[in-house]
Formats: C-alpha cells, structure tokens, sequence
C-alpha cells in the first residue's frame, strides 16, 4: 500500500490522502480529505467559512501536522518532516496567507528580496528581480516604504511578490485577492497564471467562485473539513462546471 | 553557505546590534566582570610563579668549611663537589671575603662589628644546583649527601621558602580552575537566559525566516556570531581592565612589598593568556547562543 502511494505521488505534484485534522479536544477541522493535483494545474479551495481551506492549506506547507492521513508533495512524504526538510519545502513554495509575515524593520523590497536571499540567490539578480515584480504589482513608489506604513492591499502584493521571487514549484495562496480592487485582482492573477505557464502548480483558497468562471480552473469545494465537491473529472465526484 | 546569505547574516548582525545595543552591552559586560576575575587570578598565578622561578635560579645551598682546612683540602672539596651531576658552580668563600660580605650587607650599621676578629666567620662554598635539579626532594637529598661529606660543619639552603611558595603557586592554580569553573558555568547560565530574551523578542523575525524556507543555519548564524562576539569584547575589556589595575596597584601602592620585591616587577599576563581570555570568552558566548537556540529550535515548527 505504501509503495502504490508512493508511486501514485510522484506521479502528482500533490497528493492526499485519507487527510484529517483534528483540533484539540475535539474539533475536527478536515475530515478524511483524499485528493490529487496536477503539475502546472491551476486548483480553486471554495467553501464557507470554517470549511478548513486555510487548514489544507497549512497542512500542505507544514505549518500544521495532519492528524491522521498522508501528503505528498511532488513525491516527498510530508509526515515527520525535519525543521531542515521543511526548509527544503518552502524554498520550493510560494506561500501567501492572510497573516503576511513581514519584517517590520525591513523595506518592502528587502522583504521581497530576503526570500531569495535566503535560498542563496546572488543580491543584485534578487533586488532586480524583486524589484520587478513590485513595478509589475503596482509599488514602484513603496518599495522602499516599510510594511507597516503600508495599506493592506499594498502589504497583499507585497506578500505576492514575495511568493513568486523564486519560480516556486507550488504557489499556496490563501484570500490572496480579498483587499484588492478589481484591476489589481486581475494583474495578481495574471501574475499567477504566468507562474503556472512555466511549471508552477498553482492552489487558491477563496470565496469568489467568480475565479472558476474567469479563468476555468478546477474546483475543490470544501463544507465542514470534508471534500463536497471537486471538478476534477479524474477524481470520484466529478466534474461540476 | 554562499556569499548572498553570508552578506545576510551579516546585516541581520549590524541590524540586531544596533537595535538592541543595550542589550549586547549588559551581555558583554556581565562576560567582562566574570572573565576579570579569571583575569587575575591568571595574573597572580604568572607572576608568583614568575617569582618562583626567579628564586629558584638563586636556588643556592650553602656548606660552611670546618675552620682548620688547609688550602689543597679545600682546593680538592671543590673539586670534588664540583664534580655532582646536580651542581652548576661552586663559589668559595674565604674568612675574609665572607667577613667584607657581611660589613657590606650592614652598610652603615656595619660598625657594630668593630673590635670582633675579622676570622671570626667561617668560610663556606655557595653551591649553585642546575635547573634540572632544582626540585624540593632532590635538593633536600643532595644536601643530606653533602652533610655526609668531612670538610662541613652545616650544610643550610631556603627549601622552606621555595616549599611554601611552591604550595601557594599549586594552591591558587586549583583555585583559580574551581573558581573559574564555577565562574563559567555562571556565565554559560546568564547568557543563555539573556540569549532566550533576544530570541524572544525576535520570535516572529525567526518564523519569517523560517516561513520563507530560511535553512537553520542561517536562521542561528547571526545569534551565534553576536554571542561570540558578545564574548569576544568582553573579554577584550575584562584584558583592558585588568591592565589598567595592575597600573592603578602600580601607582598607588608602596614600591616593595617585603619578600615578593617591587611592584614595579610585577609582569602582565601573557600573550597566550590574552588569547586564552579571548578565546573562553569568544566560545562561553557563542556556546550560551547555540545552547539556546537548539531549544528553541525545537519546539517551534511554524
């Protein structure tokens, strides 16, 4: 069973299977998820509030162990992950969560650039590239303004930047256009879909089922921590539109 | 690590210096106190042992003659002690040299001689012992030997001295380690404690660098370099401290302190134990970090 997993997951970017997430005493946040994505597939997590998007979400970045079930990403067993694996992980990962987690005392472009800096990208190549990014986001005039001072729709591109600096494998966006007007919306989605054209495996966590329709990507419907609904016509629900 | 995240690690230093340099002052100069201590008890121990050496090169038994010798008796006793493997030189001293010897060691109350013979001391042979012999036990034996031999009424020589400083040298080494010990794992305490608190305050500056995949080295290099370097000046200034009290013990203190001679002969530690200073305090600093850190490490995934 193991190695039909094993094989099965390097077979997807992400795998799941048997996923739960139990809270203590007892609250159960995802109920037996199983499910596999694509490389380069572009996945929309939708369901109400406290359906655990935000939950399958931190279990795929190992912020949070599952309770019971196993993950794979891109072949790798995520269960008893070391603090070095997990650093492998995210060096592989764009991540963009509600909470940002910015360095105050750091401009907006130190903070963009940190995250390649950190992988060992060479700093001009990782300030050039930070910087572009934040011209293509819109904050050409903020990068050198400090998170704080910024608004929260300038701390989300900020946060969006930052997820895409390195070429991620897997970009784990949760909400990532709640404070965004329309157009801006639009360019971090442009920005998204650019990354899946070049390999990127794209998962979203959103209310707005108006994303599905825009831009026809697959959709993973959540109630209660158990998997309602996903149009994924290779998967046993099927595909609902 | 590449040259990227080494320029990293080193701004998030020059960051976290400036920002908490209040902090880093009170870490490096709760070091400065404690390594000062060691300091001088490093500086005592040189210099008594200095002083032991100097008296043990003046190390000199002295055999007083029997009074009728004639000169090619003790022409042959000379030669004669001359020939141990423990003797360096023998000096003889006739009557009369011992006699102008003691009026110049009275120098102006030498007239309390007057009317006494000027035969009335004995002459004697200062037997100077070589360096390799120059050992309580074995100096205590080669004067029982000499006892033995006729041509000497006594055989004298400061064992008691050199046995007692010995002892003082070897009493306040043990002393200065147990000290130092216990001085050190003070110091491995209250580093890793304050360490702890810097760490506390930059808990969401180690989950950012953990949330964008920092590898943990580079997430601990900065701690671990601001401990050491913690360290390193306060271990520079306990040196720098020591030295401007041994100038101040200099200055205002008598020029002689009976036997242990002058002041002004008292040396500075050496430069070995500069870099042993600098070395214990560089690694107390850098070991109270790291300490602290795999602790934190540990416990914290997010």
């Amino acid at each position: 069973m193991e190695g039909v997993l094993a094989a099965l997951a390097a077979a997807f970017m992400i795998q799941l299977s048997n996923v739960s997430k139990i809270y203590p005493p007892n609250a159960a946040a995802l109920k037996g998820i199983s499910l596999q994505i694509e490389r380069g597939e572009c996945v929309l997590v939708t369901g109400p509030s406290g359906a655990g998007k935000t939950t399958l979400l931190k279990l795929l970045c190992c912020e949070e162990e599952p309770s019971e079930g196993q993950i794979f990403i891109n072949g790798k067993d995520l269960i008893g992950l070391n603090n070095r694996g997990v650093a492998r992980l995210r060096q592989q990962m764009g991540l963009l969560f509600q909470e940002f987690k910015f360095l105050p005392h750091m401009t907006a472009l130190d903070n963009v650039a940190l995250a390649a800096l950190v992988i060992g990208a060479p700093r001009k190549e990782s300030y050039n590239k930070a910087y572009r990014l934040l011209h293509e986001l819109g904050l050409q005039k903020k990068c050198n303004a400090k998170p704080p001072a910024l608004s929260g729709g300038e701390q989300q591109r900020i946060a969006i930047a930052r997820a895409l600096i390195n070429d991620p494998m897997v970009v784990l966006a949760d909400e990532p256009t709640e404070n965004l007007d329309a157009a801006l919306a639009e360019e971090t989605m442009r920005l998204f879909l650019k990354s899946q054209e070049r390999g990127t495996t794209i998962m979203v966590a959103s209310h707005d089922l108006d994303f599905s329709q825009r831009y026809r990507v697959r959709v993973i419907s959540l109630h209660e921590g158990c998997l309602v609904d996903d149009s994924n016509p290779a998967t046993k629900k099927g595909r609902t539109g | 690590m590449k040259s990227s995240q080494l320029g990293l690690v080193g701004r998030r230093v020059c960051s976290s210096l400036r920002a908490r340099l209040w902090t880093h002052v009170l870490i490096a100069g709760t070091m400065a106190i404690v390594l000062f201590v060691f300091g001088a008890f490093l500086l005592a121990q040189e210099n008594l042992q200095n002083l032991l050496k100097k008296w043990g090169d003046q190390i000199q038994i002295n055999a007083y003659l029997v009074k009728d010798l004639g000169a090619g008796e003790v022409s042959l006793l000379r030669d004669k002690i001359q020939n141990f493997s423990e003797v360096e030189h023998v000096r003889h001293i006739s009557r009369q040299q011992a006699w102008k010897d003691f009026q110049a060691a009275l120098g102006a109350q030498s007239h309390v001689l007057e009317g006494l013979p000027e035969d009335i001391l004995p002459a004697s042979f200062e037997i100077f012992i070589k360096p390799a012999y120059r050992d309580g036990p074995i100096v205590e034996a080669f004067a029982n030997r000499l006892r033995k031999e006729k041509g000497f009424t006594t055989v004298e020589y400061p064992q008691e001295w050199v046995d007692r400083l010995s002892l003082m040298v070897l009493a306040l080494r043990w002393l200065m380690w147990a000290l130092a010990g216990i001085l050190f794992v003070a110091i491995f305490f209250i580093v890793r404690n304050t360490v702890r608190l810097a760490i506390l305050a930059r808990k969401d500056e180690i989950k950012v660098m953990r949330w964008i995949g920092a590898p943990e080295q580079l997430i601990q290099a900065p701690f671990v370099v601001e401990g050491m370097l913690q360290g390193f000046i306060g271990a520079g200034l306990s040196v720098l401290g020591l030295w401007f009290s041994l100038r101040f013990l200099r200055d205002q203190t008598p020029t002689s302190i009976g036997l242990f001679g002058s002041l002004d002969r008292l040396q500075f530690i050496d430069w070995g134990s500069i870099a042993l200073i600098l070395a214990i305090g560089s690694l107390l600093g850098a070991s109270g970090s790291v300490f602290s850190l795999r602790r934190f490490m540990r416990t914290w995934r997010g």
